[in-house]
This record gives C-alpha cells, structure tokens and sequence, in this order.
C-alpha cells in the first residue's frame, strides 16, 4: 500500500507532484481570476444591453401609451427583440413588456399568455418581487432574478411623459450568454493550466531525476555495504561540482576505504581463526597427550610382565581413568553434537533440579545459595541445555566464591527474552583474562579442563542467545543469559 | 395722340399679360410633363409587396409616358389630406373616405378594381385559429383590433354591427387599437395581441395565398354584407387629359400580357368604370352608425388635431 503513504513515495514522484501542483495551482488562481474577472465583464455588458434594449422600445413609448397605440408598442417590443443589438451576440430575449402604472399589460411578448389590459399574472413571488422592483423604479434600472431554474436579468426603463409615469418597459434578458463566454474562456483557462501543469511535472520529473540519480546509486552502494558487500560497489560518477557531486565523492572515497577495511577485518579474523584453532590443537594435543603418556607407560610395563597381576590390578584402573579423561574431553568437544540430539523440551521447573545438584557441590561449605526463580512454568525451553548452560555456571560460581561468599541465581522474563542471572561475591576475573575466558582449554584452576565456559558459550550460540560478563576484581562476578522468545517454545 | 399711346400701352401692358400667362402655361404644362405622378397608396393595398409596386410604377409610367410614383401614407386621413393639397392627382382609397361629405368636394371616382368578377367586397370579423371565438357575442369582452378609423371594412362595419345591438366599441370590448393596415390586423390576431379584428376580405384572402403563415393562424367569424369595392380616385383639379390616359392605362391592364401578370400579382380581375352610387351602402352605413354616435364628429376632430400636430 506504498501507493497511499506518501512518505514512502520516491524522491522524484514528489518533486514531479510539487511542482505540478504550484504551477498548476498558480495557474489555476489566475485563471479564476481571470474568470471572475470575465464573469463581471460580461455581466456589465449584459446589463448595459438589456438597459439598451429596453431604451429602444421606451423611445417611441410615450407617443404610443398616449394614443393607446398597443400595435405600435407590441411592434416595438417585436422589432426589438428581432433586431435588438442582442441577436448578434446570441443574447435570449426571453419576453419584454410594456406595464401602465397599474400593472396592466400595454403590450408583451407573449401575448396570448399576457393579454392586452390585464394585470400581469406573476406565477411566484420572484416574478412578484420583480414587478414590483421595477414598477416603483424612476430611473433605469437593472434586476437580478431567478425565475425557475433560470437566472434572468431585467432592464427595466420607465416611460415619462411631462414628468407623469406612463409606464415600464421591461426587457429580460436570459443569462445563458453569459455562462457560455464564462465557459468558454474558463475551457481556455483550463487547458493552459493542464498545458503548464504537464511542463510543470516533464520539469518537476527531470529535475528530480538529475538529483535522484546520484541518490539512488548511492543508496544502493549503502544498503550493498549494509548487508555486507563492499568489495563490488561500483564507483558513482560525478557529474557536477554541488552539493550532490561531494556527496559522491565522499561517498566514493568511503567505499574504497570501507573495502580496505573489510579486507583488513577479514585478514584480521582469518589470523585469529588460526590462532584459535592452534590454541585448540595445542589444548587437545597437551590434554590427550598427558594421559597417553601414562597409559603407553602402563601398557608398557604390562607387556614387560604379562602374568604380574599385581600389576595388572594395579594398572589396569588408571589406565581406565586416562582413558575415560581422553573421552571426556573429546566428548566436551563435540558437546554440539550432543546435545543437539536432545530436543527435550519441558517447563523452566526444570531449573528447579539443579538446585540439589548445586547445593551437593557446596558440599557443606559455608557457602549462601540464593535462589530467585521468577519464571512461569509454561514457558518451555529446551531443558537439557538450558540446564547444561546453568549449571557451568553455578559450579563455577561455587569455586570461585571463598567461604561465607553468596552465590545467586535470579531468572526472570523480559520483554520478549528469558534472563537467567548468576551471580558471586568471589575473587573476579582479572581484565587480561576476560577476553580469553570463553576459550576452549583456557583455565585458571589447576585440574580444569578448561572446557565449561566454552561449551556455555557454545550452547548459548546454539540457541541464538547473548552472554554477558560483568566483573570487578574484589568484588565479583556476575554472567547474564538472554534468550529470545523465538527460543522459548511457548 | 394721347388716346393712341394710351390704346397701345393698354396692348403692350396686354401683350405682356398675355405672354406672361402663356408663359405660364406653357412652363406649367413642361412642368406637368416631367414632374412624376403622385398615386396615393392606402393599407387596401398590401404594401409589404414593394417589388410588385415597383413593376407596376414602371408600367404605368411607360404607358403614360410619364413618371408615376407610388406615395405610401400610414392612414387614409394622410392620403385624404394629401389629395386635398394636391400633393397626390391619384390615390387608391377606401370607400368609406370616398363617401364622406367634404367641403368643397376634391375627389372624383376613377375606376374600380373588379374582384371575383365583381367590384365588391366584404368586411371579415376574423379570430385566432385555436381560439374558442365563435361570433362577435363571444368578443364581447375582449381585445379587438381595427384596421383604420376611416376604413369601411376595418372600422366602420363592426361598429355599425355594434350599434346596431346598441353598443359600442369603446365599452364592448376590452381593449382596442388601430394596426393602420390590414394585414397587420390579421398579424396582431395571428399573433394573439389581439382576440379578434376587423378585415379587409380582399387583404384577408390574398393574404391567405401569399403569406398564409400569418394568414392560416385566424379564422373569418363574420362576413359583412357586400360593399363597393376601395376605389381609385383623382384628384378633382387634376390634368383632366392625364386623368383620361391613367383611366385608360389602367382599364386596358387586362388586355394586356403585362397587366394581365400584375392583375394577377394583385389578385384582380381588372379595373372597371362603375357609378358612384356603388358605395351608396357604406355612405348608409356610415350615416346609419353616426346618428347612433352622435360625439362621434367631436371625436373625430379631435383626431384631426392630433394628426395635423403628428404631421407637423
């Protein structure tokens, strides 16, 4: 529906509007005034010609009331309305009359609906007002009217004789003329404003295209750099030193720098990868190679002394615990892999279970568990690593914290995220730790696999989560995850 | 010797006057000769045929050997007081001017026009078409149209038929007025200014042939008994050897192939010599009608009046 929210319309659509619409409206006032102008003219000269009209049958009137010469009037009233200056104009005479001052017909137009003597009949009041109006006029007059569906106009002239009213010529004249010459020049008016307003948007149009263009291009460099691309953006061309060919510039100068940048990052993380991936490799190599070298000593001495069972007994559980280390840590490894198979999905109450298990690690240290769990039960997540997630954390937590130290665990809904909180009053990591503490087989504690917050990191990715880290040293440390709503199987 | 000179000064002064008045003469007769002949028209004419009045002008002119002009006048009082003057030597007028009593008498009956074979005509009482008007009771009331105060078909027969009953215009009807013409009578019925009229039957019926969209819009109510058809007239001092050729120029219009084509223009048979005691009806009626109205002769001069100032 972009076709009703303007603000959506492009930048050419509304110059191309704009400028049609002030030319248009431009031209479309004076042409009103124009028209208005026209409207009064012609109107003027429609008076003028019925006062004209009817002077020409009040010339010979007296003469002919006096005699009762009612032939002589009519003929007047006919030749008039024949002949009148009017016809050439296409002026409707629609009647014309001669009144005595009692309101009785000396002659009319149409004579056998108006006879000769009688009073006129005037079918409604406008017709009534009218005759009246024009009856008490001493001097010539013109009359506006609306006489049925008509507008008429009325140019009424009384007849004197020796300063005595004789009578009132009266000549209505019909208003069509006038609408006709209005229209028309108001039909001229109005194709030379559709004239101005089609230049006006050709204009509008090309004017904004000039402007447009350049924009365009570098809003579409932009939303190329937006999602990612900077490596093929085409340099836009500068046509004019303005305010837009800067802008072009600037934006072309930016492109070959956001390039170079990227190409940089890239390089940048490239290195790091390897880097990481050596630490891995290092990590795996020094943990597996640790215990393979007690177990080929083992192995050694067994083959030594085949039938020493002393030896055997021996040996053969510390061969089974080395073994067991070197599967545990490949096993955290592929933590992904593992419990990406378990898509248990249960109410957070399972959260609820981890706080035996914790307060089994406390182990009756003098350690304070806090226990907030605001969560509602219908929320369903995927219990087996939201619980894996949560318990690293804890047990990390319990060996930081010394004794008489606070352990919290807070959890809460907001918004459209589940916030788990697990805080401790320990020691806190050093700042030239933190960057590392996520990595695999970084650890600070002697027999730490370095492993746990690494497959916290990687279970929270898994899930499309956040972790946070907040530390000070001396005063603790608190580890917030935020997992969207999209997660959360509700 | 005295005797002598005084016998011929008496023949010199003589000589001279006789000169002078042959002078006269003869400058009057050269005068006659070139100056055109006035023939006075009246509304028994249809005077909107001008062309037709240009032919026949032409035609009377070359058979007179003289100019002949037709003089146009609105009413038949300008064409009587024409002819009285001497202004006019002919005119075609009504009979009701004719028969009236003048003092000393300036007109003489020339010829009469012969109508349907005979030298009478009537007086219509003429309606619209679509009016509901079947006689002259039915117009009691109304507006009523006359052709001219001195026209017997147009003025005086409706009101000798009004007096008759004991009325008279003035209070019969509504309204009334005077077109000056015939066939302007039939327009303002035709146009409905007015609810009946008075008509010439002539100007009526030759309307009806050559104008019948005016025409064909009235219908004839009333027909008078005959009249004396309008006769043409001379003018009682006029040349009275020019009054002969224009008698003859005109009764020998129906022998002729031209005059036959204007006779016919103008509906007629001819023109023919007939007794002025042809229009002895309307000289009746019109007494008949006076003594019924006697402020009539008041009204009349009043209307003199009127007209002299109009001419004036």
């Amino acid at each position: 529906m972009t076709l009703f929210s303007p603000r959506s319309w492009g930048f050419s659509v509304k110059v191309a509007i704009t400028i049609t619409a002030m030319v248009s409206g431009v031209a479309f006032t004076i042409g009103a005034a124009i028209v208005t102008l026209d409207w009064w003219r012609f109107h003027n000269d429609l008076e003028e010609k019925a006062l004209l009209l009817a002077h020409s049958v009040a010339v010979a009137a007296p003469e002919a009331i006096l005699r009762s010469d009612y032939w002589l009037l009519f003929k007047s009233l006919k030749k008039m309305a024949a002949q009148g200056p009017g016809n050439i104009h296409r002026t409707r005479i629609l009647t014309a009359m001669v009144i005595d001052p009692e309101g009785k017909v000396l002659a009319h137009l149409q004579p056998s609906e108006n006879p000769l003597g009688m009073l006129l009949a005037h079918s409604d009041e406008e017709e009534a007002r009218l005759m009246e109006t024009s009856m008490a006029a001493r001097s010539p007059i013109v009359l506006d009217g609306d006489i049925g569906s008509d507008w008429v106009l009325e140019g009424v002239v009384p007849v004197f004789s020796d300063q005595k009213l004789l009578g009132v010529v009266r000549v209505r004249l019909s208003h069509d003329e006038l609408y006709l010459k209005t229209e028309r020049s108001a039909l001229i008016i109005l194709g030379l404003t559709l004239a101005l307003a089609t230049i006006g948007s050709l204009s509008g149009v090309a004017i904004s295209r000039r402007i447009t263009k350049p924009l365009t291009t570098v809003t579409e460099g932009m939303e190329a750099m937006c999602r990612g691309e900077f490596t093929d953006i085409e340099p836009v061309q500068v046509i004019d030193d303005d305010e837009l060919g800067r802008l072009v510039a600037t934006f072309n100068q930016m492109t070959v720098e956001m390039a170079e940048k990227k190409l940089m990052e890239e390089q940048m993380a490239v290195s790091e990868k390897l880097a990481a991936l050596g630490r891995i490799t290092a990590g795996v190599a020094h943990e597996v190679n640790n215990p393979l070298a007690g177990l080929l000593n083992c192995i050694d001495t067994l083959k030594k002394h085949p039938d020493d069972k002393q030896l055997m007994e021996r040996y053969l559980p510390l061969l089974d615990k080395g073994l067991n280390r070197i599967r545990n840590i490949v096993g955290s490894l592929l933590v992904e892999l593992r419990v990406e198979d378990a898509r248990e999905v249960s109410g957070l109450s399972c959260l609820e279970d981890l706080r035996d298990i914790v307060e089994a690690e406390i182990d009756g240290r003098e350690i304070d568990l806090v226990w907030e769990n605001h969560l509602d039960d219908r929320i369903k997540v995927n219990s087996r690593r939201v619980q894996q997630v949560i318990l690293n954390l804890l047990k990390n937590a319990v060996q930081a914290v010394p004794d008489g130290g606070t352990v919290a665990f807070h959890s809460f809904q907001d918004a459209n995220c589940v916030v788990l909180e697990v805080d401790d009053n320990g020691p806190g990591i050093p700042p030239g730790n933190r960057s590392q503490i996520f990595d695999p087989f970084f650890t600070t504690k002697p027999n730490g696999t370095g492993l746990g917050l690494w497959i916290v990191y990687r279970l929270v990715e898994s899930m499309h989560g956040v972790i946070v880290v907040e530390s000070e040293v001396g005063r603790g440390t608190q580890f917030r995850v935020t997992l969207p709503a999209t997660e959360v199987v509700t | 010797m005295k005797t002598k000179a005084a016998v011929v000064l008496l023949f010199v002064v003589l000589g001279l006057a006789g000169m002078t008045t042959a002078a006269h003469a003869a400058h009057s007769n050269y005068a006659t000769a070139n100056k055109p002949i006035q023939f006075g028209l009246t509304a028994v004419v249809v005077r909107e045929n001008l062309r037709l009045l240009d032919v026949w002008a032409q035609y009377l002119s070359d058979r007179m050997g003289q100019p002949v002009e037709f003089v146009q006048r609105r009413s038949y009082r300008e064409v009587m007081d024409m002819l009285g003057s001497g202004g006019l030597d002919f005119a075609w007028i009504c009979g009701f001017p004719f028969v009236q009593k003048r003092d000393p008498e300036f007109v003489e009956l020339l010829l009469v026009p012969v109508y349907q074979g005979k030298p009478l005509y009537r007086s219509y009482i003429i309606v619209h078409r679509d009016s509901p008007y079947q006689s002259m009771d039915d117009l009691a009331g109304k507006i009523f149209a006359f052709s001219d105060p001195e026209s017997n078909s147009g003025y005086l027969y409706p009101q000798f038929f009004l007096a008759n009953q004991g009325d008279r215009p003035e209070t019969y009807f509504h309204k009334t007025f005077f077109t000056f013409n015939h066939a302007e009578t039939v327009e303002a019925v035709a146009e409905q200014v007015a609810d009946g009229g008075a008509v010439d039957s002539y100007i009526w019926e030759y309307l009806r042939e050559f104008q019948p969209e005016v025409a064909d819009k009235t219908r004839v109510i009333q027909k008078s008994p005959t009249f004396g058809f309008p006769p043409l007239v001379s003018r009682l001092g006029a040349d009275p050897d020019m009054v002969e050729r224009m008698k003859a120029v005109l009764m020998g219009m129906s022998s002729s192939p031209d005059g036959r084509v204007l006779l016919d223009a103008l509906k007629l048979d001819g023109f023919g010599e007939f007794s002025p005691s042809l229009f002895d009806s309307i000289r009746d009626m019109a007494a008949e009608t006076r003594k019924a109205r006697p402020w009539i002769e008041a009204a009349e001069e009043k209307e003199k009046e009127l007209r002299a100032e109009e001419i004036e």
